[in-house]
């Protein structure tokens, strides 16, 4: 019985940046009831054994916004898939810059891969969400209010927010458009970006649990949700709806 | 809507960049500063509408990565600035998913990526005079949403908040940093980007709208939100965001795509 209503309710779900982090983390949150694709720069064989049972997976750096996109839609086109339920645009960056200054390099790359291909692969993957009156999420983060340790960072993520805020507003009843803002996480995030939080890291919320906040709030459909502390302690990992 | 950071009300400034300087808000900037006996430095893509004999004219477009790395040496030389405005920006209107990803792109890197990468050059190499102020123009958008226009609104979300993430540093440099959030102005890119039949006499005069964002800017204010019905939209979007990006559909978006 349950098997059959897992079957004829699994979804179809991209989710790009989910080699690694948060992105990996919600990956394996769905993958026992939903078919996913994920996305992400490492090469097929390192991501071998480390992909959940039945996911797909596309090589696709979005450092090149223009070329990733492409690469995603014919990776998905080559899965055998027409439609999406869901796409959660996760993949991310950032930088710490030593002096609270980006160089051009950090801007351009932090913007690339956090806001212009989240947006160049929201309007490719729009026909196919929409086929299925899907959700499209943006992962953004904490920071999008501003920030003096990661302003290039914060910047992007701002930009998400607002992206966010009027594409839904514009695709309302067609697809549903969310943002949401996970709070500090014990991923790696914070050692790639050059910063070490010191003592701050033990207030950090474990993966697995910011996963399963960010899954309830994808069922959810809502729009801009916070996924911090507050939260948690109100039972947002245990709680709320399932996908 | 913003606190002082300590500069002199009614500094006048002595040399000074705006970027966009050319057509629109970013000329109203130039003539009020030409008025007040400043050298000014422009950046546009094009010369024309400018009298070069009036200003230092740089060429560049900002949606070329290449163009503005070329000259960013020539804009820190041209300093050091006692104002340096932040200003050139470009749109496109209508469904999201008809604009053409180029369109997207080039808005980002005009609206989002330039002035970041030219504010970061200019304060790390010392290139504005003690108690300088660095300008940002984004946009009443970013309090209301805009659908019809979402890459430009997150454009100037980005703008908005990497000018907060620079604050500190910036004070430490001595550089007070004000972001103005202008609403419908009347000129041409307004025009442009408008709903066709959409009431001209409503948006606001953009020589006025330069004159009320330079006084905040010189005075040291944080923000600068021109004109009483841009205040209002700015402060109703803060708290019912909600209801105001739907009533910017409403106003906007059913319009542009009709």
């Amino acid at each position: 019985m349950t098997g059959s209503v897992t079957r004829s309710g699994a979804r179809r779900i991209l989710i790009t940046g989910g080699t690694s982090g948060l992105g990996l983390a919600v990956a394996k949150k769905l993958a026992r009831h939903h078919k996913l694709l994920l996305s992400g720069r490492k090469s097929q064989i390192e991501m071998a054994g480390a992909l959940p049972r039945g996911a797909g997976y596309i090589v696709a750096d979005q450092r090149d916004p223009e070329r990733s996109t492409e690469v995603l839609l014919r990776g998905i086109r080559d899965f055998g898939w027409d439609s999406l339920d869901n796409a959660v645009l996760n993949a991310g960056v950032g930088f710490a810059p030593a002096d609270g200054l980006d160089g051009p390099e950090a801007i351009r790359e932090t913007l690339d891969v956090n806001l212009v291909a989240a947006m160049l692969q929201a309007q490719a993957l729009f026909p196919l969400l929409a086929k299925s009156r899907g959700t499209l999420t943006f992962i953004g983060s904490v920071a999008h209010t501003g920030s003096a340790t990661f302003p290039a960072y914060a910047a992007s993520k701002a930009g998400l927010h607002g992206l966010a805020r009027s594409l839904r507003s514009e695709w309302g009843g067609r697809v549903s458009v969310q943002v949401l803002h996970p709070g500090p996480t014990k991923t790696d995030m914070h050692a790639k970006a050059g910063h070490d939080p010191g003592r701050m890291r033990a207030l950090f919320l474990e993966p697995g649990d910011v996963a399963a906040m960010m899954a309830s709030a994808i069922a959810s459909r809502r729009s801009p949700v916070t996924l911090s502390w507050l939260r948690y302690l109100s039972g947002g990992a245990y709680l709320g709806r399932r996908l | 809507m913003s606190a002082g950071q300590g500069h002199a009300a009614g500094r006048k400034p002595g040399r000074a960049l705006v970027t966009g300087g050319a057509h629109g808000l970013g000329a109203a900037f130039v003539r009020r500063l030409l008025a007040e006996g400043c050298e000014v430095t422009v950046l546009d893509k094009d010369p024309a509408g400018i009298d070069t004999a009036q200003v230092d004219f740089i060429r560049c477009d900002l949606a070329s990565r290449e163009s503005l790395d070329r000259t960013l040496p020539d804009l820190v030389t041209a300093g050091p600035y006692d104002l340096v405005i932040l200003n050139a920006g470009i749109n496109a209107t209508g469904r999201f998913e008809d604009i053409s990803a180029e369109a997207h792109l080039e808005i980002l890197r005009v609206n989002a990526e330039a002035p970041m990468v030219i504010a970061s050059r200019l304060l790390g190499t010392g290139a504005f005079t003690p108690s300088a102020t660095l300008g940002f123009v984004s946009s009443l958008s970013h309090f209301t949403g805009y659908p019809g226009g979402a890459s430009y609104a997150a454009s100037k979300d980005v703008l908005a908040v990497h000018a907060k993430g620079l604050r500190a540093v910036a004070a430490r440099k001595g550089v007070g940093i004000t972001v103005a959030f202008p609403g419908p102005l009347r000129t041409a890119h307004a025009e442009r980007h408008a709903p066709k039949g959409a009431d001209a006499s409503r948006r606001m005069d953009p020589d006025l709208a330069a004159i009320q964002i330079l006084a905040d800017m010189l005075s040291g204010r944080k923000t600068s939100v021109p004109g009483r019905a841009t205040h209002a939209f700015a402060i109703a979007g803060r708290l019912m965001p909600r209801t105001v990006t739907a009533l910017m559909r409403r106003l906007i978006y059913r319009r542009l795509v009709c």
